[in-house]
C-alpha cells in the first residue's frame, strides 16, 4: 500500500477544485497584466528563469496552470512547515525537511510573484497528524513529491509560454530530486523502495492530481 | 581530476580533450539530418513504432523538424554515454551495497532511454561512440563522483532543451526522461553524502555548454558519426587524450 495510501483517504469538500474553477476571466485578466509587469522587473525569485516579456502572449490557460502549480506548492510548503514546527524530526529527516521546506517556500514565492493579483490564495490545511511522526511524515512526503513530479510533467506540453515552460521544468527537476531523496530515506540504505522506480516518469492530468489531493483531506478551505 | 569536479558546475570543467569529436559529431548530425530530412520530405518512417516505448507519445506521422532530430541525437549521445558508463561499472564489479543497487537500476533505465531514442530516430540515429571512462568505473568513490557529474549534467541538458523542442510528442518523451535523470542524480548524491537537491530551481544548460563539458571529461574516444551519412563523416580522427 505504498503509493496509494494517501489517495484513498477521505475528503469531500473539493476545495481545490472549486478554487481553481473560481479562477475566471477577471483574475486571468489581472494575471496577464501582472505577468506583463514582470517584464523588466526581475523581481522574481532568484533562480527562477521566469521572465515574461509580453503580457499579451500569456494565455489564460498558462495562468491557470501556474495557479494549479501554486496550489500544490502551498500544500507542500505548509506540510513541511508544520512538520518542522512540530519538531519530531531529527538527523537526515530533519535536514530533508529543512531543505525541501525552503525549496517549496521558494516555489510558492516565485509563483506568487509571477501571478501577482491573479495568484490564488493559500487554502487552509489539516495534515491529519501526519506531520507528527517520522513514519507518517515520510510516507506523506513521498506521496506529495511523487504527485508533484507527475503534476508538473503532465502540464509540460500544455504550457504555451516558453518562459513558463522553462520555469516549470526547473521546478519539475527539483520535485523529482525531492521524491528520490525521500524515497531513499524511506529505504534507509537497504533494498526496497526505489528512488527512481521507472525508466520513464508517468505524467498525471490536472483532474487526476486534484482528485488525489482532494482525497487526502488535507485541504480544509 | 578536473573532470570529476564536485561542484558539478560544468562550465568550470577544463576541456583537456582537443579532438572536438563530440562537437563534430553534433555538427554532422545537423548536416546529415538536414539531408535526410530533405530526402524524406520530413517523413520519419517508423517514428510511431519507437514511441511505443515512451509513455504518452502518440506520434503524428507527419515528420519531425530537423531541430528536433538534432535534439534527439544530442539526447541519444548523452544516453549512450551514461548507459556505457554504468554497463562498464557493473562489469568491473567494484560496486557494493547501495551504490551497486543504484548502478543496476540506473543502468537499466539508461539502456531503455537509448533504445527508445534509437527507435525514434531510426536511420537518423547517431551511432554509438566508443568510450574511455579513464578508470572511473573501477572504484566506488570515482564511480560515485562520475555518476553525480553525468546525472546532474543529464538533468541540465534535458531541461535546457524543453523550450527548443517543436514536436509535442517529443516534448512529452523528453519530459518523461528529465525527472528520471533528476531522480538518479538525487539518489546517487544521497548515497554519496552530497546534497540531493542543491537548488530550489534546477539550473538548465544549453547544448554548447553540455557538449563542452562532456568533451572535457575525455570519456568519448571516438565518435560513431551520424548514421545516415556514415561514410561521409568517417575519417574523424580518434585523438587519444
Amino acid at each position: 500500500m505504498s503509493d496509494a495510501v494517501l489517495l484513498e483517504e477521505i475528503d469531500r469538500d473539493g476545495a481545490v477544485q472549486e478554487a481553481l474553477q473560481g479562477m475566471g476571466a477577471d483574475t486571468t485578466r489581472a494575471g496577464l497584466f501582472r505577468l506583463g509587469l514582470l517584464a523588466g522587473g526581475g523581481i522574481l525569485a532568484a533562480g527562477l528563469p521566469l521572465a515574461l516579456s509580453d503580457a499579451s502572449e500569456v494565455p489564460k490557460s498558462d495562468v491557470k496552470i501556474l495557479n494549479y502549480a501554486l496550489t500544490l506548492e502551498y500544500l507542500e510548503a505548509a506540510f513541511y512547515a508544520e512538520a518542522l514546527a512540530k519538531g519530531k524530526l531529527s538527523g537526515s529527516l530533519l535536514n530533508f525537511a529543512q531543505v525541501v521546506g525552503a525549496h517549496e517556500a521558494a516555489h510558492v514565492a516565485a509563483l506568487k510573484s509571477a501571478l501577482g493579483s491573479a495568484a490564488i490564495k493559500s487554502p487552509k490545511f489539516d495534515f491529519k497528524g501526519t506531520t507528527g511522526a517520522k513514519k507518517t511524515f515520510l510516507r506523506t512526503s513521498k506521496t506529495l513529491e511523487d504527485v508533484g513530479v507527475s503534476a508538473y510533467q503532465g502540464q509540460a506540453d500544455k504550457i504555451k509560454t516558453p518562459a513558463v515552460l522553462a520555469s516549470a521544468g526547473s521546478i519539475l527537476a527539483v520535485e523529482a530530486r525531492h521524491a528520490a531523496w525521500v524515497r531513499d530515506l524511506i529505504a534507509g540504505g537497504k533494498a526496497g523502495l526505489l528512488p527512481a522506480p521507472e525508466a520513464f516518469s508517468t505524467p498525471m492530468s490536472m483532474s487526476d492530481v486534484l482528485a488525489a489531493v482532494k482525497s487526502t483531506g488535507f485541504i480544509k478551505s | 581530476m578536473s573532470n570529476l569536479n564536485q561542484t558539478v558546475d560544468v562550465s568550470h570543467l577544463e576541456p583537456f580533450d582537443h579532438d572536438g569529436a563530440l562537437r563534430e559529431a553534433a555538427e554532422n548530425v545537423n548536416h546529415s539530418s538536414r539531408r535526410a530530412f530533405l530526402r524524406s520530405s520530413g517523413a520519419l518512417v517508423g517514428a510511431g513504432a519507437l514511441y511505443a516505448a515512451l509513455p504518452g507519445a502518440a506520434f503524428a506521422a507527419g515528420g519531425i523538424p530537423k531541430g528536433d532530430i538534432a535534439i534527439l541525437n544530442y539526447a541519444l549521445t548523452l544516453e549512450y554515454l551514461e548507459a556505457a558508463f554504468y554497463a562498464e561499472a557493473l562489469k568491473k564489479g567494484a560496486l557494493t551495497g547501495a551504490t551497486g543497487r543504484f548502478a543496476k537500476v540506473v543502468a537499466d533505465h539508461e539502456a531503455q532511454h537509448v533504445t527508445a531514442l534509437k527507435k525514434t530516430l531510426g536511420a537518423k540515429a547517431v551511432k554509438k561512440p566508443t568510450f574511455n571512462f579513464q578508470g572511473t568505473t573501477g572504484s566506488q568513490a570515482t564511480f560515485q563522483k562520475t555518476a553525480i557529474l553525468l546525472e546532474d549534467t543529464g538533468v541540465k541538458a534535458y531541461q535546457g532543451q524543453a523550450t527548443n523542442i517543436k514536436t509535442p510528442a517529443i516534448l512529452r518523451a523528453a519530459i518523461s526522461i528529465h525527472p528520471v535523470e533528476a531522480r538518479h542524480a538525487s539518489w546517487i548524491r544521497n548515497i554519496s553524502g552530497q546534497p540531493p537537491a542543491p537548488d530550489a530551481f534546477n539550473p538548465a544548460a544549453d547544448m554548447a555548454t553540455i557538449l563542452a563539458a562532456v568533451q572535457g571529461t575525455n570519456f568519448i574516444s571516438t565518435t560513431g558519426g551520424s548514421a545516415s551519412a556514415g561514410s561521409s563523416v568517417s575519417g574523424k580522427p580518434s585523438v587519444t587524450g
